[in-house]
């Protein structure tokens, strides 16, 4: 196990070096640089910027400047907003959208997996119809739709909450639970198609047929099978999660990481978006190795040698 | 039972959505505060370095210069004791030596002295190329300037002989003298915008990229920066030091909430007490009524058009460009669609500014037959032979719905087909920046109620902002003239000359000036906006605001 | 379960015998009634409609529904209805179409990978992790503009990001289901790998990645709504219902009707596509054949 560890992480080091590489080519490859502004700025102004952030150089010198930068804990400067360094941006903004994203997750689970279960272990009731169709529903309202709908009824009809902004519980009610409708349906939705799976195995029959208490069936060998697939797709999940969403941050204002990353791109902020990707890149590649050692924890059959 | 649910969840998505438009109870917000909002995180609040109204809102409550505008758009002098005048000996007879007397009664908010080397500081700072401020081209005027921010690969002590000839000097504390290569009868306005402001030397080199963070953000202005929770909001205080009328506003709030249906949702929870309208609101707003008491309409100095590319084929041909000018119903677009929102535009100077001429243009008045003898004129029988035309677009707000009305519009009223291709912003600025484009959509704002911000740097041959690659040079030696001219009378015929040479040759489809359309709380008072209040209206004179409960 | 009986059946009755219990299945026939009627109404609609989905009417905006306009209008005065029935083209080709992208990509690789194990597996997983960590906001925009606003942008765009999904689903399957019992019969019994990819591995796996694939066609349609919403959708006047809720979403305080429709045309198909998907995972479990 910690040679497989050592492995994953020295391959981790690679795959960020990658996707920071085609980033970085990918980023000079879309049309529109940082100082394309709409007002045309003078050429002596964008030879002074230029010389500043140091897009004078050539590519590969731009590219060694960051890895260099990268080498010593600097994730470089931002480039839309010039006076804080991508490193305090990202730090300031990770509390929060991690704490949303942290707490929507929690959410999602609360209400998938008990879901699924109902409605895997009641097959064609009316609690597995109910659960089809809440997570339909929620799923069929796209975020910044539900979340303009939440505002709409909670803050500017009853004045119970309020539209937005960061720093206390009751700025984040309305923000986590749109947060977590779509990833709690499809976690239900997963978690009822696993069970099934799993309660059609061979093993699962002989321990019914065998007379074990239903219970004991359902946690030795059901939950514990059936959370397989739900854990593989619940590692990105969070990822996707306390990496942020654009659409909500931005609909709640919440001072968070996923709206700077994508104003980021909107701006052609290199610093920023080179940063964020670093750090993007180490927290999805990392939970997935997280996920894999889950496996190996939960289903003792899969080994890594 | 499942058809019951599903009928049960739409009827409850159907109330909801019926009972959307409130109406909202004004509990009385706290004593003296003031919540606005600016459209997101500063990118940096340096008057030498800002360039957007975001920063702008800022930078005005804590800094002032030597002078500033009126309510109409006027000089007044602030810093200076008097608006430098050839009379009054502040500009010399050949209009290129600037004197001004600076108020010995301003201070900064520590209670220091503003004094001339404030100002020699911050303007020499404006033209340090390692600092590369992006208005500063506005001030290449100045002596030895653009020579100083040029030196971006000089040394460090070629780079300070630079920064010694830049024409700027205390004469003494109190007095400070700017000298310019030539005359330019706009400089004092350039003197009332942010990147002239004064700044503190000390602050700044003991903080570096730190002092705009408070409390190190030292100004002269009214207010004071206590608080900067970086894309959540800024919170300012009555500065208690402040030379003149003290702010009657104990706390100004500026919040960064970035989308427009989130804004008006939140101004109707009481949480701002300014906000715009999300566009298609409007109608709605007016016949609300509750809101349609609250609403604030002013006309902006700004103008909307669809700029064609000259060189690009069909829009070679002169004729062709007034045939779509004249083909556009723009009134029924104002009025159907955008709630009566807006001006219609046939020229290129907006109202309110030195310049606008409701004549010019009349050609371009919606007239099928007209715009069809236009037709005629560019050598088309009919529009199907011109082909297809493409038109560009940022994807952003309601560019769609503005472009999708144009491409119905010259559909059926020249027959010719219009392609639209929306992109993604700064591939469209890039693309429009590098004259890769065919006909786009765009606007431009004041940067200062003058004409000569809104001809020579657009239409003006090769100039920086003209990307329709316009080119005349009747047009040109009109521009070279006027913005010498230090007879204003004159000066204002040479650019309405110039502009109605533009307006003939329609390098760009005119289609409206833009007019703000935003609700106020009733118990915000004093409120005074400007044609140049970006998306906070009235930010030019948060001083004077009084909240009543 | 007989393991013996099924590797000497013929290949076709797997799909056959499928088939046979789909149609079984009472809520998975209507939800594949539903699809195949909502494509029906799309493509012969047109022909009867007295609207047309582009055309404008300037004095007739943001109208509720009337019975000269049954969903009312838009904002440029467009027969709200009629503009809803054309989207559905499009936005039924962007869920399926991302999806058989996604499909072509992400099973195979997935399969391929969970089968094979060791330093092949690793590799393509480091790449999965790869394609996980990049961007795709920056690919996307590069795709648009490159390709323009066209509808293929769009499929392209969300396919090339989201297979990577059921790739590491599908192996996350292989891995668990090759330690099971019948596979090892199977491979005893001297099925090659291949063989037993395809006909063991593989549609045992087929269960959890037809329940996502049917999640992620109307999760492919709000992609493009939310592609919409920050400014690089389709290309107008061609309407989908992603750009339709978007525009409805600008004037959701002026005429919320514009938001609703398209939302709930997309939780019908929704609702559709999770019948059948469930119906097929059912129909395809190899454990249930008779």
């Amino acid at each position: 196990m910690t040679r497989y560890i050592i492995n994953r992480v020295f391959w981790l080091i690679i795959v960020l070096l990658v996707v920071s590489f085609i980033t970085f080519s990918l980023m000079h490859l879309v049309p529109g640089g940082p100082w394309d502004k709409e007002k045309t700025l003078a050429p002596q102004v964008v030879d002074a910027l230029n010389k500043k952030y140091g897009l004078d150089k050539p590519f590969y010198a731009q590219f060694g400047d960051f890895i260099w930068g990268i080498l010593h804990g600097d994730l470089g400067v931002s480039y839309s907003f010039q006076d804080r360094s991508v490193t305090s941006i990202i730090l300031q903004g990770l509390p929060k959208t991690a704490t949303l994203g942290v707490i929507a997750f929690i959410l999602a689970i609360l209400i998938g997996i008990p879901f699924g279960m109902a409605a895997a272990l009641k097959q064609n009731s009316i609690v597995d119809y109910l659960s089809v169709i809440f997570s339909t529903i929620f799923a069929s309202i796209p975020g910044f739709v539900l979340g303009i709908l939440l505002i709409i009824i909670f803050s500017v009809e009853l004045h119970w909450l309020p539209t937005g902004g960061w720093g206390s519980i009751q700025q984040i009610i309305m923000p986590a639970f749109a947060l977590a409708t779509l990833p709690a349906a499809f976690i239900a939705r997963i978690t009822r198609a696993s069970t099934l799976e799993v309660l059609r195995q061979d093993y699962v029959r002989t321990a019914q047929a065998m007379g074990i208490k239903q219970r004991t069936i359902l946690v030795r060998h059901i939950l514990r099978n059936a959370l397989i697939p739900v854990v593989t797709m619940a590692g990105p999940e969070l990822a996707f999660l306390i990496s942020g969403s654009f659409i909500i941050e931005n609909l709640f204002s919440i001072p968070g990481i996923g709206r700077m990353f994508v104003n980021g791109v909107f701006a052609r902020d290199y610093g920023l978006i080179m940063g964020s990707v670093i750090f993007y890149g180490f927290v999805i590649a990392g939970l997935n190795l997280v996920v894999d050692i889950l496996y190996a924890v939960i289903d003792p059959r899969i080994r890594y040698d | 039972m499942v058809k019951k649910i599903l009928i049960l969840f739409f009827s409850l998505l159907i109330i909801t959505s019926l009972v959307v438009m409130p109406a909202c109870s004004s509990a009385p917000t706290g004593p003296q505060v003031l919540t606005v909002n600016i459209a997101g995180e500063p990118s940096q609040i340096d008057p030498n370095r800002a360039s957007w109204s975001t920063e702008r809102t800022v930078i005005m409550q804590v800094f002032e210069g030597l002078l500033g505008f009126n309510q109409d758009l006027t000089l007044r002098a602030i810093g200076a004791t008097e608006i430098p005048t050839i009379d009054n000996g502040g500009i010399s007879a050949d209009g290129k030596t600037y004197t001004f007397n600076l108020n010995q009664d301003v201070t900064w908010s520590d209670g220091t002295k503003v004094t001339a080397n404030d100002y020699v500081y911050s303007i020499k700072r404006l033209f340090d190329p390692d600092l590369a401020a992006e208005y500063t081209s506005f001030y290449f005027g100045i002596v030895g300037g653009e020579a100083y921010y040029s030196a971006i690969d000089q040394d460090a002590a070629t780079k300070a002989q630079l920064k010694d000839a830049v024409g700027v000097r205390a004469v003494d504390q109190y007095t400070l003298e700017i000298k310019l290569d030539a005359a330019r009868p706009t400089f004092l306005q350039l003197m009332a915008l942010w990147p002239s402001y004064p700044l503190r030397q000390d602050i700044i080199s003991q903080y570096g990229d730190t002092w705009t963070e408070p409390p190190h953000y030292i100004g002269n202005g009214p207010f004071l920066m206590t608080e900067w929770v970086h894309s959540d909001h800024i919170t300012l205080v009555k500065n208690p030091n402040y030379w003149g009328d003290k702010a009657k506003l104990d706390t100004l709030t500026l919040n960064m909430i970035t989308d427009a249906n989130a804004l008006f949702a939140a101004y109707q929870n009481n949480e701002v007490d300014i906000a715009g309208v999300p566009a298609g609101t409007e109608s709605t707003v007016m016949a609300d009524p509750v809101l349609g008491l609250e609403i604030l309409r002013y006309a902006e100095l700004t103008t909307f058009a669809f700029q064609f590319n000259v060189d690009a084929a069909p829009f070679t041909n002169k004729n062709l460009r007034k045939a779509l000018n004249a083909a556009i119903d723009r009134e029924s677009f104002i009025n159907n669609i955008r709630g009566g929102v807006g001006q219609a535009a046939y020229s290129w100077i907006p109202p309110g500014m030195p310049g606008y001429d409701a004549t010019l243009g009349a050609d371009y008045h919606f007239d099928v037959t007209k715009a069809q003898a236009f037709l005629t004129a560019a050598g088309y029988n009919n529009g199907s032979e011109v082909g297809e035309l493409r038109l560009q677009y940022a994807d952003t707000g309601i560019n769609p719905t503005i472009a999708q009305f144009v491409q119905q519009q010259v559909k059926v009223n020249l027959n010719i087909d219009v392609v639209l291709e929306p992109m993604e912003r700064k591939a469209f600025t890039q693309a429009v920046n590098a004259e890769q484009y065919t006909w786009a959509w765009y606007g431009w704002g004041a940067d200062y109620p003058d004409p000569d911000n809104w001809l020579p740097q657009l239409f003006g041959t090769d100039a920086g902002n003209n990307h329709t690659n316009y080119s005349n040079p009747a047009f040109d030696a009109l521009c070279t003239q006027a913005l010498a001219e230090l007879d204003n009378t004159v000066r204002l015929q040479l650019w309405a000359d110039a502009q109605a040479m533009v307006v003939d040759d329609a390098p760009v489809l005119f289609m409206q000036y833009r007019e703000r359309f935003v609700v106020v709380k009733p118990h915000v008072k004093g409120l005074k906006y400007t044609g140049m209040d970006g998306d906070v209206p009235g930010d030019m004179f948060f001083a004077n605001v009084w909240i009543e409960n | 379960m007989t393991i013996a009986a099924e590797s000497v059946r013929p290949h076709h009755t797997l799909w056959g015998d499928a088939w046979i219990r789909l149609r079984r299945n009472k809520l998975a026939v209507t939800g594949g009634v539903l699809i195949l009627l909502i494509a029906l109404i799309a493509i012969i609609y047109p022909f009867f409609s007295k609207y047309d989905f582009a055309s404008q009417d300037l004095n007739a905006i943001l109208q509720s529904p009337s019975s000269e306009h049954l969903l009312g209008t838009d904002e440029l005065g467009r027969d709200v209805l009629t503009r809803l029935i054309y989207g559905a083209r499009t936005s039924l080709m962007v869920g399926i179409f991302t999806q058989l992208i996604v499909l072509a990509i992400g099973l195979p690789l997935g399969a391929f990978s969970g089968a094979t194990g060791g330093r092949t597996d690793n590799f393509i997983m480091r790449f999965v992790d790869v394609i996980y960590a990049f961007p795709d906001l920056l690919l996307i925009i590069l795709l648009r503009s490159i390709l323009g606003g066209s509808i293929y942008m769009i499929f392209l765009a969300i396919g090339l990001v989201n297979w990577v999904g059921v790739a590491r689903l599908v192996r996350g399957q292989i891995l668990s289901l090759k330690q099971r019992d019948f596979v090892t019969a199977a491979r005893v019994l001297g099925g090659s790998g291949g063989y037993i990819t395809t006909r063991h591995l593989l549609p045992n796996s087929l269960g959890p990645v037809i329940v996502t694939v049917t999640f992620n066609i109307p999760r492919a349609i709000f992609t493009e709504a939310a592609l919409s919403y920050i400014g690089i959708g389709v290309q107008p006047p061609t309407p989908s219902w992603g750009a339709m809720i978007r525009d409805g979403y600008n004037v959701i305080f002026a005429a919320p009707h514009l938001v609703l429709f398209p939302a709930i045309a997309i939780g019908i198909i929704m609702l559709s596509f999770t019948f059948l998907g469930d119906g097929l995972r059912d129909a395809l479990d190899p454990r249930l054949r008779r």
